[in-house]
């Protein structure tokens, strides 16, 4: 029995735009008339804590809740952001991520204290993941947003990226519609090249 | 093709964007939308005239979406009241007077406006009356899981419990059909998981009357109760729940869902769109019956739906709310009810598709396909390496710079810190866990008081501008009045900044003209005499007034000022200011770490090659405060320079 269910985890730290990233999809969702539900988390408005978004497409999702081990793809704007939603990911699931950290007061003064000798790196991580799936993304988002022309365009290129996965259930096309429709006017140009930039970069790591 | 142009509004929270062709579309159309949006736009269509609310999550995006739309539609009263039962009574005038009201508030905002709201349930309304509470399962930013569900049979107003955003949006324009239809309030209860729920939603037609002053002469109705009054009232509205049951016995949010076997599902809210997952991973077949009138219960659509079943499993979040009611319905009929009473479902927490799946394999003894602990224990195995990244003061806080200066003042001191709702709650976190209480809004100084007849060292509560407004100046008067001895220290940071930075009555703008209330004037014509306001963003100078007043034999008041940074960064967008980073000076810096110890600061991180500071320019927001804590000045501003 073939489900009509597509499971993406996105997460991130507060202030990097990840509502665009679930906002972009839904609405593509929409305009497809293909069934959407997300479970979002709003709440404490201040910036640098963990968010996440879970995003579920098809008609068999029905809870807004992705249940353990059914996230077919975790899209995140942040290392360590990944791997603290592991539990979502499906065996081999797919995992599109920032290779940027951004590392917690807590874990800096850490250091400084010399509790810890020194902050947890890219690798650390990757490591940890490898235990669920081997389909690992690490994408320098930063410096392709820089090289679009702003650096507060990851999450399009990251959205670019998604649009290269094979399975992912929505044409390249209706994604960039919609980035048109959605940012503001004057960085359509600068947004749509960072999401070439993404989906080229996703094309190019198969 | 008519090109419909898409407006981008930077919405009033943390920058999150909001497209609002979609919320003022003049037709019916199908949209994308989160549940708190779907309810705004349900108040638009419902032709709503006055709205108030106070902020309070996971509501919020209700009171900002209305907000930034109010100035489109000359007819809607918009507004920000003081706290959640001056709101509650504002909707519940216009709608006394002959308009449509509502307001939306958290499950614990209830409690502040229940005074009002029970005795609205005896007076009714005259013009329709929805108020929506939002619970939070997990209090994922409460500080309960209160069900708000026993609020209605308790007031005796009707309750309705939608499970999507789409019914969430239905609820809400029903709710005022019922409210008009019985002169009655409706209460609509959501949780967390339908308010932040974002999905197809098929809106209606967006038609809206002008508003016309009125007549109080044409209302011919009282709103009071007293006495035989009250008696009566109540009598009243006790009969009109009798004809609401019957009418909800009809009503489309309640569903069945056909199945096969002796045992069915009794369910509501979000737990039934986990439950319709849930049966599609046990491969099961079972009827389910979704209750969207929580309050009264369709008795009748409850008592066919049970009839040939041997077992009906109830799952809701919370308190076994539908299982007691549900128990005693079906006393008679050989039933076995399972849910919480039985130990297969939880009473703590949210529920998910896996939590629904194990309640259900425990009832009916199959094993799940899947084992979802394992699962989860075997990624909390690999989550070990992982640092924590707890809420944490954002860069350029005010709060975290007069936090740093009290810290100096009372580091050699024995003092006990009652603490309040806000961001500033915060402090009972890691790293500064400083915290000796914390209950709802304003309970600092209520709490102070008892505390100084008792204890020997200093009290100190810690309240900011809104939660001051909201519901501590009753105490500040009593501590007064009452010759109390303990400091106050007021966090002014211009809006109510955790829920997204709404305005407050010490605000200076709002969603329509507004008069800015001096919260000095305020605190020293209630009578306290010592009063020292301070400068947030100056840590150093802060630390001899803050001695002063936590020194004196009394009820001072410190007001330590500085804008909210992500309020303040978003005038100086509006502005076309910049928002100038600071740096490191490489030669200068000695590691001495002064910028990291005891501040806390996201932007600051360190190079690990020359284990430097390092200063993150795309956090860092330029308020020059970790550059006056080093002692060899290695920090300074990058006067907008780009270096890379």
């Amino acid at each position: 029995m073939s489900e009509d269910k597509f499971n993406i985890m996105l997460s991130g730290v507060g202030g990097q735009g990840l509502m665009l990233l679930s906002q972009t999809i839904g609405r593509a969702c929409s305009n497809m008339d293909k069934k959407v539900i997300t479970g979002e988390q709003h709440g404490l408005s201040q910036r640098s804590g963990s968010i996440y978004v879970h995003l579920r497409l098809g008609e068999d999702a029905h809870s807004p809740l992705i249940p353990y081990g059914e996230a077919d793809l975790m899209v995140s704007l942040e290392g360590m952001e990944v791997l603290r939603n592991l539990e979502y990911l499906k065996p081999d699931g797919h995992i599109i991520s920032s290779n940027r950290l951004m590392h917690h007061p807590i874990e800096t003064n850490k250091v400084v204290q010399e509790e810890i000798h020194e902050y947890i790196t890219i690798e650390d991580i990757v490591e940890k993941l490898e235990e669920f799936t081997k389909n690992i993304y690490m994408i320098d988002s930063l410096s392709l947003a820089k090289e679009a022309g702003n650096p507060r365009t990851e999450n399009v290129v990251l959205l670019g990226t998604v649009a290269a996965i094979s399975d992912f259930p929505l044409e390249k096309d209706v994604l960039k519609e919609v980035v048109k429709e959605t940012v503001p006017e004057k960085t359509i140009e600068v947004n749509l090249k960072a999401f070439e930039l993404g989906y080229k970069e996703g094309v190019k790591n198969g | 093709m008519k090109t419909y142009i898409t407006l981008l509004i930077f919405m009033i929270t943390q920058g999150e964007f909001m497209l609002i062709d979609d919320l003022i579309y003049p037709d019916a159309k199908k949209t994308f939308m989160i549940g708190n949006q779907a309810i705004a736009r349900a108040v638009l269509e419902s032709d709503v005239k006055v709205t108030a609310f106070f902020p309070g999550s996971p509501t919020n995006e209700i009171l900002d979406t209305l907000y930034m739309l109010s100035g489109k539609f000359e007819d809607l009263k918009m507004e920000v009241s003081a706290n959640e039962k001056v709101a509650l009574e504002t909707a519940a005038g216009a709608a006394m007077a002959g308009v449509r009201g509502f307001t939306s508030m958290k499950s614990v905002g209830l409690n502040v406006a229940s005074d009002t709201f029970f005795t609205l349930g005896y007076t009714g309304v005259n013009a329709g009356l929805v108020l929506l509470i939002a619970d939070d399962p997990h209090a994922h930013s409460s500080q309960s899981e209160q069900d708000g569900r026993y609020y209605a049979e308790a007031a005796h107003v009707p309750m309705l419990e939608p499970s999507s955003a789409q019914e969430a949006y239905e609820a809400v324009k029903y709710g005022f059909e019922l409210s008009e239809k019985y002169e009655v309030l409706s209460l609509i209860r959501t949780t967390t998981r339908v308010n932040h729920q974002s999905s197809n939603v098929e809106i209606g037609q967006l038609d809206r009357t002008p508003l016309e002053k009125r007549s109080w002469k044409d209302v011919h109705k009282k709103f009071y109760t007293l006495g035989a009054r009250a008696r009566e009232l109540k009598k009243n509205s006790l009969k009109k729940l009798s004809s609401i049951q019957e009418d909800f016995e009809e009503s489309t949010l309640n569903k069945v869902v056909e199945g096969e076997g002796s045992t069915g599902i009794i369910t509501s809210g979000v737990s039934y769109l986990h439950v319709l997952e849930a049966l599609d991973v046990l491969d099961l077949d079972m009827p389910v019956l979704k209750i969207g009138t929580t309050y009264p219960l369709p008795e009748n659509t409850i008592m066919d739906f049970i009839d040939g079943l041997e077992q009906v499993i109830i799952v809701e979040e919370l308190m076994p709310y539908l299982e007691d009611r549900i128990t005693q319905l079906a006393k008679n009929s050989g039933l076995e009810i399972r849910g919480k009473r039985s130990g297969d479902f939880g009473m703590v927490g949210e529920y998910d598709v896996p939590c629904v799946v194990k309640g259900i394999s425990t009832v009916i003894e199959k094993d799940p396909p899947k084992d979802y602990d394992k699962i989860v224990k075997k990624a909390e195995e690999m989550k070990g390496i992982l640092p924590k990244r707890t809420p944490i003061f954002c860069a350029g806080c005010p709060h975290r710079a007069t936090l740093w200066a009290l810290q100096q003042s009372i580091k050699d001191k024995d003092y006990v810190f009652n603490n309040d709702i806000g961001c500033y709650s915060m402090f009972l976190l890691e790293p500064y866990e400083i915290t000796d209480s914390l209950l709802c809004m304003g309970s600092s100084l209520g709490l102070s008081s008892g505390m100084q007849h008792v204890l020997d060292e200093k009290v100190i509560a810690m309240i900011g501008d809104s939660t001051l407004f909201h519901a501590g100046l009753p105490g500040l008067a009593n501590a007064v009045h009452n010759k109390h001895d303990l400091t106050l220290v007021v966090l002014d940071n211009s809006v109510t900044a955790m829920t997204g930075q709404q305005p407050n009555p010490g605000s200076d703008f709002g969603p329509d003209e507004v008069t800015e209330i001096d919260i000095e004037a305020v605190v020293k014509s209630l009578g306290v005499e010592k009063v020292k306001k301070i400068k947030a963003f100056e840590p150093q100078d802060n630390t001899d007034d803050i001695n002063d007043c936590i020194g004196y034999d009394g009820v001072s008041v410190i007001i330590s000022e500085g804008p909210c940074a992500l309020y303040h960064d978003r005038l100086k967008r509006k502005q076309g200011e910049p928002i100038i980073p600071n740096r490191v000076d490489d030669d200068t810096c000695r590691s001495i770490y002064k910028c990291i110890r005891d501040f806390y600061c996201p932007a600051i991180e360190l190079d690990m090659d020359s284990s430097h500071t390092e200063i993150k320019k795309d956090i860092c927001d330029g308020c020059m405060v970790c550059a006056k804590l080093c002692p060899i000045d290695a920090i300074g501003s990058t006067g907008g320079e780009k270096d890379e």
